[in-house]
């Protein structure tokens, strides 16, 4: 009993990460353009599809496969943002029913191209590690180091560097960072293509790990969209933080009820926060 | 009200046109035009963007057939019991998010949120929903025709002349609320909703009547559509739905409480126009609902009645 529960928390971690990364380009793409993309979802569709056909169609090696879907990924998201976003920046509803249509005609193209029978990869990294008798795949490992490398730089590069306090302060006072030199246009497509390219990096990894089908993409962008509304919208290290209590719920919670209510767990959490603690769980107290 | 005239031609429609792929595309409109337009109360004329109507739509089909199949009541009962169940949910979902004052994105969380909870619980009470297989039925609803009797509702005809009738109630429905004291209370809400609980308008109670009212109009649907394709599964609740009906009201226009019939019609006779599969009805989807905001937020009727005025 205990190994199943700490092999299904080990699980939840991994795929929580998954959730953490999209929900980090969530809170960085409403912060900086008040927009909440839900084709993030379809981004990482996409990515995980690009990389698939990239090693097992075309026969690249898996890692550079991944740099690539990640590129690609990151300036379709920057296409699309200055053909579309653009023009719905801080009008919420817009910016949501534009997302909302962007994800039938990515998923339509997809669907298009390679129908909707489930793809697997082949094993990139076979083999397990062995810790007291719980047993973890040596990608899934991966995939976790990889994507907390990411979060951790994200937050490093947000709070660091130029370019990041330059962010956190036109989520504060836009008019005021613009005054400071601050080339809002510029800051906005670059945490567009960025939120992109996390989204691109996520279903580059998933589809190492799962078989894609063209409908991960909605399944995973109400958990990211949920973690970072959990967490509290606009915190990096908040939207981690979601995702694993998400991921972790879920992978618990399958033990002790039927798996096919593993997508209420984070819905309940979050009509929860949103009823009782609407600023997010590690909002400061006021 | 005088607008009401502009529906009598519909009556003689049958008469001359006896395509029944074009009656079929007209009763699916009214049908599915009731949705959109029972949508746009919540969404265009209060300004919540509500991402609960599919499941009303999908919860009050399913409320219809199971009470008349495990009770054996008629069709008016059961939709009924459709109706009633749907205006209990709202009210404790409405007074939820309402009560707690979500607003914009997390109304629409909040609403996608239950939504797909009710589609989980369809989905996997299989002994009583049949889950994703769905049920395909053979009840129909019966209607008393004068020198007949009471005689079931069989045939493109019949189901013409019902969704019509359905679907002049709803515009009446929906009208009369939006010319009444309540829609101008709605309307100061969609516009500011802190100056409007300034003013002294309740703001929680005219957004739960909004909401409430909206998916009445989404649990008549429900209960029509369900019996016209005699057949429901989990898919009336899929974000497909939610798109398609989005979709209409977009398309259509949000200022005008009939334009979304509009809309259902062009959605609804697309693919039947250019015959293309699902996959690029998707696309098409899609396509409207990004152009239709960043060209023609209006809709097709706003942008019509634009060209009117400046003429």
């Amino acid at each position: 009993m205990l190994q199943l529960v700490v092999g299904q928390l080990l699980n939840g971690i991994i795929v929580g990460t998954l959730y953490a990364i999209i929900a980090l380009g969530v809170t960085l793409t409403f912060g900086i353009t008040g927009i909440v993309n839900f084709a993030l979802g379809a981004f990482m569709m996409l990515g995980a599809y690009v990389t698939w056909y990239l090693t097992d169609g075309i026969g690249i090696p898996y890692p550079l496969a991944v740099a690539l879907a990640v590129i690609f990924i990151a300036l379709f998201g920057l296409v699309v943002d200055q053909a579309l976003f653009r023009f719905t920046r801080n009008n919420l509803i817009n910016g949501l029913i534009v997302s909302i249509g962007l994800i039938s005609v990515i998923v339509a193209v997809v669907l298009m191209i390679w129908t909707t029978t489930p793809q697997n990869m082949h094993y990139v990294l076979p083999g397990v590690f062995r810790i007291g008798g719980v047993i973890v795949p040596r990608m899934k490992a991966c995939v976790f180091v990889v994507l907390l490398l990411v979060i951790l730089f994200t937050y490093g590069a947000l709070t660091r560097t130029w370019a990041g306090r330059a962010a956190y302060a036109y989520a504060q006072n836009p008019e005021a960072a613009a005054l400071m030199g601050v080339r809002t246009n510029v800051l906005q497509a670059g945490v567009a293509a960025y939120s992109a390219a996390l989204a691109g990096l996520g279903g580059a990894l998933y589809a190492s790990l799962y078989s894609i089908t063209p409908e991960i993409g909605s399944g995973y962008i109400l958990k990211g969209v949920e973690a970072a509304i959990l967490a509290g919208i606009g915190s990096v290290m908040g939207s981690f933080a979601g995702g694993i209590i998400i991921g972790v719920a879920e992978g618990v919670g399958s033990i002790f009820l039927p798996s096919a209510y593993n997508d209420a767990y984070g819905l309940v959490f979050l009509v929860l926060i949103l009823l009782l603690k609407p600023a997010g769980l590690f909002a400061a107290n006021r | 009200m005088k607008l009401l005239l502009l529906w009598i031609p519909l009556l003689f429609v049958p008469a001359v046109v006896h395509s029944n792929v074009v009656l079929t595309i007209l009763i699916f409109t009214f049908i599915l035009g009731i949705l959109a337009v029972s949508f746009n109360l919540i969404f265009g004329f209060t300004g919540q963007l509500s991402l609960f109507h599919a499941a009303a739509f999908g919860l009050s089909a399913y409320a219809t057939y199971l009470s008349m199949a495990h009770w054996g009541i008629s069709f008016w009962l059961g939709a009924l019991v459709g109706i009633v169940f749907v205006t209990l949910i709202s009210i404790v979902i409405g007074a939820i998010c309402f009560r707690f004052k979500l607003r914009e994105l997390y109304f629409a969380i909040v609403t996608l949120a239950f939504s797909e909870l009710a589609r989980l619980v369809i989905l996997n009470w299989n002994g009583f929903t049949n889950g994703s297989l769905g049920i395909n039925f053979t009840l129909t609803p019966t209607v008393w025709v004068p020198g007949r009797g009471v005689i079931p509702v069989a045939g493109t005809l019949m189901w013409y002349y019902l969704s019509l009738a359905a679907v002049v109630l709803a515009v009446v429905f929906y009208t009369r609320i939006v010319h009444s004291w309540m829609g101008r209370c709605f309307a100061s809400i969609r516009l500011n909703d802190e100056l409007a609980d300034t003013l002294g308008i309740n703001v929680f109670r005219y957004k739960l009547i909004s909401f409430v009212a909206g998916n009445i109009g989404a649990a008549v649907a429900g209960s029509l559509y369900a019996f016209y394709i005699s057949y429901i599964d989990p898919n009336y609740f899929s974000l497909d739905q939610s798109l398609a009906i989005i979709a209409m009201a977009l398309l259509g226009g949000r200022e005008f409480v009939a334009a979304p019939i509009v809309g259902a019609l062009v959605l609804t006779a697309l693919p039947h126009v250019i015959n293309v599969n699902a996959e690029a009805r998707l696309l098409v989807y899609g396509l409207i609902l990004i152009l239709t905001i960043l060209l023609m937020p209006r809709g097709i009727v706003g942008l019509a009645a634009r060209r009117r005025r400046a003429a």
